[in-house]
């Protein structure tokens, strides 16, 4: 079986155009065929050499990366090549073991015209490359955003982080921690990084140390340096005598880790960190007299790196959002039941980040099965409750808790039927957005009398068949009509689990959700478009044949 | 439901009688801003005169139109003296008179007044529009004033300084086809006032929508009940206001076009306003309800025979129909 595969995989390569075979392929112990492939590069006299490995599972991806690499460590100062020396790839999906090697080949070859011949530098920056290692079997990472600050080369002081959760990475234990502040060698603040006030008040703290460098630690611009003497260069007497006296004033934690941050600029407007884990005891440097002075240096030892991750907002919500419009917006959520809390979760994964929200009612366990909440916190406050759910999602989201007085002696007293006292008004101008899904017709009603920046009322019919959606200002009477005489409101069929006093709709969270999700998705578009005008509007469902949903505007 | 009775019962909710007291009250308030101004301004101003819907018999008593045109001598701020100068003075005029009683505001061609409320609640409003004569006494032959446009209107650009127009005629073209075809034309002005009412700062001007509707009727065969005659003025409207050559001439000057009130995103939301309003009623009839809805204030009550019938208002222990989820 396996030397057909061989056979059939150096026929075919033997047959391609503009390649030759330089070592025969043959198959490894691991089941790999291996070998070696000469490429003329085009219109020169120069001749390109790459191991190939083939693994056992090509012409199929092994998890998310190619099976089949090219390689050579003579290459590795060209673009888009790692660190073993192989080329960076990605190729379409084929079934077809022929096909799939001309992509590949292909492939390689648009890499040598692109990133050999024309030396091609990507517009993009590309993050140094980096094979996290253990330290005494265990991983660690360190999170941070961007800071108000700009680091000077050569500062260096302490860091704070807060350790959060502990978990797997892979089989071994990864240890991850949210970097606080920054401070210089007298323990003074110099700067702190962007997170929300929740993340900032994370306790179970402790200090790390740092460096910033104008340049990063690399080598050909694009690999981390390796080895603790190649920093040598880098940085100055100063920081010797730093690293010298911390393990000194903390030896009796011999044996702990300590992590050392090193902080290079990316570009004009972005800084990044790496970190070395250190043992405290084992730094990796020495003392030793030059010119009757003492001075400090590193050893050769390999550097045990760690993992980093910029989560500043852009990086955070990078790969989507909703429109500014919506995510710069002061909101309030009136009402955090199924689409009230749906609604919250929803704008906190979007990039929302000034969320209040206001109930009086009590999160019970059968509210989980169709709203955001989980089992695991219990009879609580709903407002508690997702306030926590939306903190452990976004590290920007300020989430305030209004007073429920909101719903009864701010509106319905104070404010009443006819009262033009404005108070109400006022503290709820202060919002951008005000989002109603308290589904109390009262409330709506003294709502819709005020003059807000803009108030959107969302609400079902029983068994989620339709949405009805206010968005105009004073459209309470819409709001009203749309159940008592347009829409099918079907009351017989209720869910009344402890009896008459109790009832309640019936919808699971995918019927529910479907709907807010639909909602939410046209609200943006139009909101994102100035010349776009956002109407009211009523998503109905049908599901006679397939199932679907119809947006009628007003 | 019948549309058409719907309808005459909001045009009969809104009849501006219903409202005596109010009227009364802007008819009195009306008086004094116009004495006021005669006083201040003396033989430099024109007898100030009403142009509002009332003036045009097109009125409602959901929204006062109260508009008031003061045409000014054309030397009447110096023989050099600019329209924007002519603006400036009535609002100031009007602002220090009237700061402590009301909100004295400058709007797109005119200077808003709006009274604090009553003792009863009741708020006026009037709209002072300053005009001034083209030529010194030409007034008295042609009626023809250059108005100001103090900020962005449509396509007029703010400051721009002259919309020049004849104001009585406006009125007289108006008036006169909705005295004549009371049923049709002045019922279909009547209830698009009152959608537009609906609408939170809905652009196209009340004179706008009267000219659009009288055009309508010239153009299109508008007939049958009274839902069948405001579907077909909708329908027009719908089709026609975002058309290129669409044009609505000002009744008081022909090289005025109407539609230039409008910017191009604003007709066609007004497009699609009549897109919508026509296919959700349509869809069910009782939308009806809410584009055009009853001044429920005026609403006769009907009795209910049975109090005991569950109308959707709950029913022992079921919620009532209104009940909405989330």
């Amino acid at each position: 079986m396996i030397d057909k595969r061989l056979n059939t995989i150096q026929q075919i390569f033997s047959e391609l155009n503009g390649i030759s075979i330089e070592t025969s392929f043959s198959s490894d112990l691991e089941f790999n065929i291996v070998g070696k492939i000469k490429v003329p590069v085009e219109s020169t006299d120069d001749c390109l050499f790459f191991d190939v490995k083939i693994y056992p599972e090509y012409p199929l991806k092994r998890m998310d990366t190619e099976s089949i690499t090219f390689s050579n460590s003579d290459y590795l100062e060209y673009g888009h090549v790692m660190g073993d020396g192989s080329i960076c790839r990605h190729t379409s999906h084929q079934t077809d073991l022929k096909k799939k090697i001309e992509i590949d080949i292909n492939s390689l070859k648009r890499w040598i015209w692109k990133y050999y011949l024309n030396k091609d530098n990507d517009k993009h920056y590309e993050h140094l490359i980096l094979q996290p290692k253990e330290f005494k079997g265990n991983h660690f990472s360190f999170l941070f955003t961007e800071v108000d600050h700009i680091f000077s080369n050569q500062q260096f002081g302490f860091f704070e982080f807060s350790k959060i959760n502990n978990g797997l990475y892979h089989e071994k234990v990864i240890f991850n921690n949210i970097i606080q502040e920054f401070r210089d060698s007298s323990s003074k603040k110099v700067t702190e990084c962007k997170w929300s006030s929740a993340i900032k008040q994370l306790s179970n703290k402790d200090l790390g140390i740092y460096v910033f460098l104008d340049n990063p630690p690399a080598k050909m611009g694009k690999f981390i340096i390796s080895n603790w003497e190649d920093l040598e260069g880098l940085v100055n007497q100063n920081l010797h005598n730093f690293l010298y006296s911390v393990q000194k004033t903390n030896l009796k934690l011999n044996g702990k880790p300590i992590p050392f941050l090193i902080g290079y600029r990316v570009s004009d407007k972005e800084i990044h960190w790496q970190v070395a884990i250190l043992e405290i005891g084992k730094f990796p440097i020495e003392s030793y007299k030059e010119d009757k002075v003492w001075k400090g240096g590193f050893i050769d030892e390999d550097i045990v790196w760690g993992i980093t991750k910029n989560c500043s907002y852009d990086y955070f919500f990078g790969r989507g959002r909703l429109t500014e419009n919506i995510t710069k917006s002061k909101i309030l959520i009136i009402g955090i039941g199924a689409i009230g809390s749906m609604v919250a979760k929803t704008l906190t994964r979007c990039g929302c980040t000034s969320i209040d929200v206001v109930d009086y009612d009590i999160k019970e366990p059968e509210n989980v099965c169709r709203s955001e909440y989980s089992f695991l916190s219990g009879i609580c406050n709903k407002v508690d409750d997702l306030s926590n759910e939306l903190f452990l999602i976004s590290p920007f989201v300020e989430v305030g808790i209004i007073n429920p007085i909101l719903f009864h002696v701010d509106s319905k007293i104070a404010q009443g039927l006819n009262s033009t006292n404005t108070e109400l008004q006022k503290k709820l101008l202060h919002y951008d957005i005000i989002i109603d899904c308290s589904t109390d017709n009262d409330l709506l009603y003294i709502l819709s009398k005020l003059e807000l920046n803009r108030l959107i009322t969302l609400s079902i019919t029983n068994n989620a068949k339709d949405l009805v959606c206010s968005v105009e200002p004073k459209s309470y009477n819409w709001v009203m009509n749309q159940y008592e005489n347009v829409l099918e409101n079907e009351m017989e069929n209720l869910h009344n689990p402890t009896g008459c006093w109790s009832p309640t709709f019936k919808a699971s969270y995918n019927d529910i959700n479907t709907l807010v999700q639909f909602a939410i998705k046209h609200i943006n578009i139009k909101l994102s478009d100035s010349n776009k005008n956002l109407r009211n509007f009523v998503l109905k469902t049908n599901e006679s044949d397939v199932f679907s949903i119809k947006l009628d505007e007003f | 439901m019948d549309k058409s009775l719907h309808l005459d019962s909001v045009i009969k909710t809104h009849q501006i009688t219903k409202e005596e007291q109010l009227l009364n009250k802007h008819k009195d308030k009306n008086k004094e801003v116009k004495e006021a101004l005669e006083q201040k301004y003396e033989s430099n101003i024109y007898s100030p005169f009403n142009s509002g819907s009332y003036a045009k018999n097109t009125a409602m008593n959901t929204k006062f139109d109260f508009d008031m045109v003061c045409p000014f001598k054309r030397n009447a701020f110096g023989s050099n003296g600019t329209l924007k100068q002519m603006y400036e003075d009535v609002f100031d005029f009007l602002y220090e008179k009237y700061k402590d009683d009301a909100n004295v505001r400058k709007q797109k061609v005119s200077i808003g007044i709006e009274f604090f409320a009553d003792e009863d609640g009741d708020i006026v409003k009037i709209d002072v529009v300053p005009g001034r004569e083209l030529n010194q006494d030409q007034y008295k032959d042609d009626e023809n004033l250059n108005l100001y446009v103090y900020y962005k209107y449509g396509n007029f650009d703010q400051g721009s300084e002259r919309i020049k127009t004849n104001v009585q005629a406006q009125i007289k073209n108006i008036k006169d086809r909705a005295t004549k075809e009371k049923d049709s034309i002045r019922k279909v002005i009547r209830l698009l006032k009152v959608w537009k009412n609906t609408k939170y700062n809905n652009p196209a001007k009340s004179f706008f929508l009267e000219l659009i509707t009288i055009k309508a009727f010239d153009n299109k065969d508008v007939s049958g009940n009274l839902w069948g005659k405001l579907e077909t003025v909708l329908q027009y409207i719908r089709d026609e206001v975002t058309g290129e050559s669409f044009t609505l001439k000002d009744p008081g000057n022909g090289s005025n076009d109407l539609i230039d009130t409008l910017t191009t995103t604003e007709r066609q939301t007004l497009s699609d306003d009549m897109k919508n309003m026509l296919e959700r009623i349509e869809d069910n009839d009782e939308n009806i309800k809410t584009y055009f809805p009853e001044n429920s204030k005026f609403l006769e009550e009907e009795e209910s025979d049975n109090k005991y019938e569950n109308k959707g208002n709950g029913f022992y222990s079921n919620p009532p129909k209104n009940e909405r989820f989330g």
